[in-house]
């Protein structure tokens, strides 16, 4: 297994509400889809995983329910709250900023 | 945001649940990942062995997860007040000095605090009590005639009162009561109960009173204007401290009947909860009565005369007033009622009338007797308190800087094993908070039995001393502000020096330290200490020996097996013509007991709380201004009270109502009024004016016997026989008050424990109604007129010997601590010969020092401060050499001591070991 790449500091809370925007996913399943979507680039580091979504928990931003998965296990399933949604339009917006405005540096030099 | 602190502080109290909760979702997590790496191809042990080595280390993804949760500053300082309860159990010696030194210094400051705030600062628990205004100035009572020098009028006419309420729109309200109803005590009882007439507190007042001071009775209604109008029926409002102490707050009681002074009154009220009258007393009223039903309740006949003051006057103005208008306004009034309704004659009393003004004072704490009578005692008091807090906090600013430089190696060990500066500096402030709280809670503890005893000491047998003595919260926080200041302060800055240096340096030489012992600092402490112990053993000792003046005073009298009972024939119903009789009847009654040899009545007795005065003039001297202090007396009482007859005759049953009018004087009456040498019997005086002055013609002369108070030895006196009137007067029997005797003194043979329930007994049996006001000895009422003085002093020595308590062990903690520092030296000494004698000399030059360079500083100081309390002496001026001795050898005897102690442990030391300790 290769060194994963290491996110950008603060981006892994982006990517953990962008993973719940559309359903509610237990921690394996946010790491895992993390790493698919970006085709195995992005490798979510289980150690930073589990406090992150302690943190974001705690600032209200998402909310765990125990709930069975389809093979009937029991897991802890995080979904967005409202104010939850509210930030991921923030740190979205923000990112295409940041992102945008390094793609012009890059483009220009 | 409610939410998310619910949740942080579920989770705070739930680590255990949250643990188990995480563990599982790792647990499930790791499963998951186990699955997918089977899936993939791999065996069971290979794919759980590479799902642990992705996730990492779990222990610490719990850590991180739970620290997300910013709850680990608090569990620092749970963690932090753990350790540093721990580390003051470990020193149990070091945790009890510290704790006592505290709550010692806190509780004598919040004690004296509690007992000046509420003396001194404490407003009249009344509706909005700042925009009250006392219309005058001193505390003048009780009842008073004529101008005053000063021409400031406090005490005021019915007359009066009645034009400023009329006259001054600029008063919202204005009340007016009586002041000395202290001296006038009523005699009640419910009709148609079991219950005896007894002796209490009844104070007239004005109708709109409970208006004014804006009061809502506890029950039924307050005293209206109307009750306060002639020919009204008599009412009475109940104090609510007599209505649940003697009725148990029932409220049948309204509406009930009580006779008071014999006469039929209707309990209208009961005045509410906590209110104690217009003023702090010791003897608060327990019936408030409308001025109008005075003169045939008390038989008082100075009600409505415009030339007798004995009202205060309390009143609201109108938001806006200007004051100096309204004080200018009253000032003239006072001065038209004076110049209509009196004739002075008199240029002194014309002078004065020129004068006359009032001054308007702040009104919301009442009238302030107690403030003037206890004033500076407790202002002494709290100096002395603030002195001891000061000694105490040196001594808890050394007990710090000792351990705190004894654990240097501690820290520094900390230190080296990667402890953080700050969290090291944040122990040791824990650890000092930790111990302020301590001693501050034991100090508070401290300060309610203080105040307590107090109390009891300030106001000796008072039944309810509207006083809490619970500290408020100003007290509380002063207290604990000021021990967390010394705590933090003194406990911080050694360690954060401690922590300064560099761990390696110090873990190499903290173990065997050369340095020469304590600090300057600690020893400048020690030595401010001791200091300051002197000053308050000299003062402790100058008040005591005051005491002792006071105390030593020859008195002149006899008080042994001699009872005091007071009563008060006025109130019982008896009028001036049924006097002699009664007074027959009692002497016969006491005459009666076996063991009884004297029996004296008079309307009052040597050392108690009364004085009457008049202004004398001899026939044939010239117009001298004298006044001096007047007693009734019957015939045995001389004997009764141990008074000897020196020159001519004492009063004898001869002197009655209708024989020819005499007098006794005393020694310094004739020494004062007559030339040298001549002969005063046969000689006549009396009130000034021509028609007077032979009034009485003087029979006898008697010793000085004090009267009132023993700062009063040479005071001018004469007695006349009970029943006798000036010749001259004009003034009817009626409103004769003189005639009402006011005590009777039995003199016994041998002591009579059961005297006070006989003399009750006895005085029933002539009328119910002749209730004993008071019962003493005659050497417990002495003892009382030194209370104010007994109490500074046992106070001054207490803190006195707190002081020294305090020093003491101030200096054995410095003086010990020098010699654990310098064990090895010492050992080092002594395997080189040096003699145990000379090891404890040594040590005790050390300790001696700081004592000695103490009591250079301490003596000037004391020599200095005795200025200030001179006034408050009795007979005593500068520093009596014999005071200052004791003080200074208390201080060198006790300071020794504690340097011996630790300088016999030092010679102890075996050099053999600690040699090779090293």
């Amino acid at each position: 297994m290769g060194k994963p790449n290491d996110l950008v500091q603060g981006t892994l809370d982006l990517l953990i509400l962008k993973t719940i925007e559309l359903e509610p996913k237990h921690g394996w399943a946010i790491g895992k889809r993390i790493q698919q979507i970006s085709c195995e680039v992005l490798q979510v580091q289980q150690g930073s995983l589990y406090p992150a979504l302690n943190r974001l928990e705690r600032k209200g931003w998402i909310k765990a329910k125990w709930a069975e998965t389809e093979t009937g296990r029991q897991a802890r399933f995080y979904s967005l709250t409202a104010s939850g949604r509210v930030q991921l339009g923030k740190e979205a917006a923000n990112w295409d900023r940041l992102s945008a405005a390094i793609n012009l540096v890059m483009q220009k030099s | 945001m409610a939410w998310t602190q619910w949740l942080r502080v579920r989770a705070l109290f739930r680590r255990e649940r949250f643990t188990k909760k995480l563990d599982s979702e790792i647990q499930f997590h790791l499963e998951q990942q186990i699955a997918e790496n089977m899936a993939a191809g791999m065996s069971r042990e290979e794919a759980r062995s590479a799902a642990m080595k992705t996730f990492g280390n779990a222990t610490a993804v719990k850590e991180a997860a739970w620290e997300s949760w910013g709850w680990t500053r608090l569990e620092q300082l749970a963690q932090d007040m753990r350790y540093a309860l721990r580390q003051l159990r470990k020193s149990p010696g070091f945790t009890a000095t510290a704790v006592l030194t505290l709550a010692l210094g806190i509780g004598a400051n919040a004690a004296i605090f509690t007992l000046v705030n509420s003396v001194l600062m404490n407003n009249l628990p009344v509706a909005d009590p700042k925009t009250l205004i006392r219309v005058g100035d001193t505390n003048d009572c009780c009842v008073s005639s004529g101008t005053r020098d000063r021409g400031d009028y406090s005490l005021f006419s019915t007359e009066i009162y009645e034009r400023i309420k009329k006259t001054m729109p600029e008063f919202e309200s204005v009340a007016a009561m009586q002041a000395g109803f202290a001296y006038r005590p009523v005699i009640a009882r419910l009709d148609g109960s079991q219950e005896n007439p007894r002796s209490v507190m009844g104070e007239f007042v004005s109708g709109n009173y409970f208006q004014t001071f804006g009061l809502r009775p506890q029950a039924g209604r307050p005293i209206s204007d109307a009750d306060d109008s002639k020919g009204a029926p008599m009412v009475a409002v109940m104090s609510y401290e007599m209505w649940k102490r003697n009725y148990r707050g029932e409220a049948s009681i309204l509406g009930k009947t009580f006779w008071i002074n014999t006469k039929a009154v209707t309990l209208i009220g009961i005045a509410p909860a906590g209110f104690y009258g217009d003023r702090l007393s010791s003897t608060p009223p327990d019936f408030y009565l409308p001025i109008q039903s005075m003169p045939v309740l008390a038989n008082a006949p100075y009600v409505y005369q415009p030339a007798v003051s004995w009202l205060y006057i309390i009143g609201r103005v109108k938001p806006g007033t200007n004051l100096a208008v309204v004080q200018e306004k009253v000032s003239a009034i006072v001065k038209h009622s004076m110049q209509e309704t009196q004739k002075f004659t008199s240029d002194d009393d014309k002078k004065n009338l020129e004068k006359a003004h009032v001054v308007l004072t702040p009104g919301g704490a009442g009238i302030q007797d107690l403030r003037e009578q206890y004033g500076s005692n407790l202002h002494l008091l709290m100096g002395v308190s603030g002195l001891v807090l000061l000694i105490a906090c040196a001594n808890i600013a050394n007990l710090l800087l000792v351990r705190g430089i004894r654990r240097k190696t501690e820290l520094s060990l900390r230190s080296a094993l990667g402890a953080a500066r700050a969290r090291i500096v944040r122990q040791l402030l824990t650890e000092s908070v930790v111990l302020a709280g301590v001693g501050g809670v034991a100090g508070l503890a401290l300060a309610y039995a203080g105040t307590k005893m107090l109390l009891a000491l300030v106001f000796p047998g008072a039944q309810s001393v509207p006083i809490d003595a619970s500290p408020s919260g100003a007290v509380l926080a002063f207290a604990f502000g000021l021990s967390l200041v010394t705590g933090i302060l003194f406990g911080v800055a050694p360690a954060w020096i401690a922590a300064q240096t560099d761990p390696s340096d110090a873990l190499r030489s903290g173990a065997r330290n050369m340095a020469t012992g304590a600090s300057l600092l600690q020893r400048g402490l020690v030595v401010l200490q001791a200091a300051l112990s002197l000053v308050l053993l000299v003062g402790a000792g100058l008040f005591s020996q005051s005491l002792n003046k006071l105390q030593g005073t020859d008195l002149k009298l006899e008080a042994k097996n001699r009872y005091i009972v007071h009563m008060n024939p006025q109130a019982a119903g008896y009028t001036q013509a049924q006097l002699e009789a009664l007074y027959r009847t009692i002497e016969q009654r006491f005459h009666a007991l076996p063991g009884v040899k004297e029996v004296g009545i008079s309307l009052y007795t040597p050392m108690e709380d009364n004085n009457w005065g008049t202004g004398v003039q001899v026939q044939g001297l010239p117009h001298s201004n004298s006044d001096a202090s007047v007693v009734k007396v019957s015939s045995e009482y001389f004997d009764s009270v141990g008074t000897h007859v020196v020159m001519g005759r004492g009063v004898g049953v001869q002197d009655s109502a209708t024989a020819p009018t005499v007098a006794v004087v005393n020694e310094t009456f004739v020494k004062d009024i007559f030339p040298p040498g001549s002969n005063p019997i046969g000689r006549h005086f009396g009130a000034a004016g021509p028609e007077s002055t032979g009034d009485f013609e003087i029979v006898g002369v008697v010793e000085d016997t004090v009267y009132t108070t023993a700062r009063w030895k040479d005071h001018r006196m004469y007695f006349i026989p009970i029943m006798q009137r000036p010749a001259s007067s004009k003034e009817p029997i009626e409103r004769d008050e003189s005639l009402y005797a006011g005590a009777l003194v039995v003199a016994t043979q041998a002591p009579m424990n059961n005297m006070e329930e006989l003399a009750r007994k006895m005085l029933a049996e002539i009328n119910p109604n002749l209730a004993v006001v008071r019962f003493q000895t005659f050497d417990e009422q002495i003892a009382d007129r030194f209370n104010e003085e007994r109490m500074v002093a046992r106070l001054t020595a207490l803190f006195g010997g707190l002081a020294l308590l305090l020093a003491t062990i101030g200096l054995y903690g410095v003086t010990a601590y020098g010699v654990a520092r310098r064990a090895s030296e010492i050992g080092i000494r002594m395997a080189l010969g040096a003699q145990r004698t000379g090891v404890i000399a040594m040590v005790m030059r050390g300790a001696m020092t700081q004592t000695a360079i103490g009591l250079v500083i301490g003596v000037p100081a004391a020599l200095l401060c005795v200025r200030f309390v001179e006034s408050q002496l009795y007979e005593v001026k500068g520093v009596d050499f014999r005071v200052l001795v004791v003080s200074v050898l208390a201080l060198v005897v006790a300071t020794s001591l504690a340097g011996l102690i630790p300088a016999r442990r030092a010679a102890s030391t075996d050099p053999a070991r600690t040699l090779s300790a090293e």
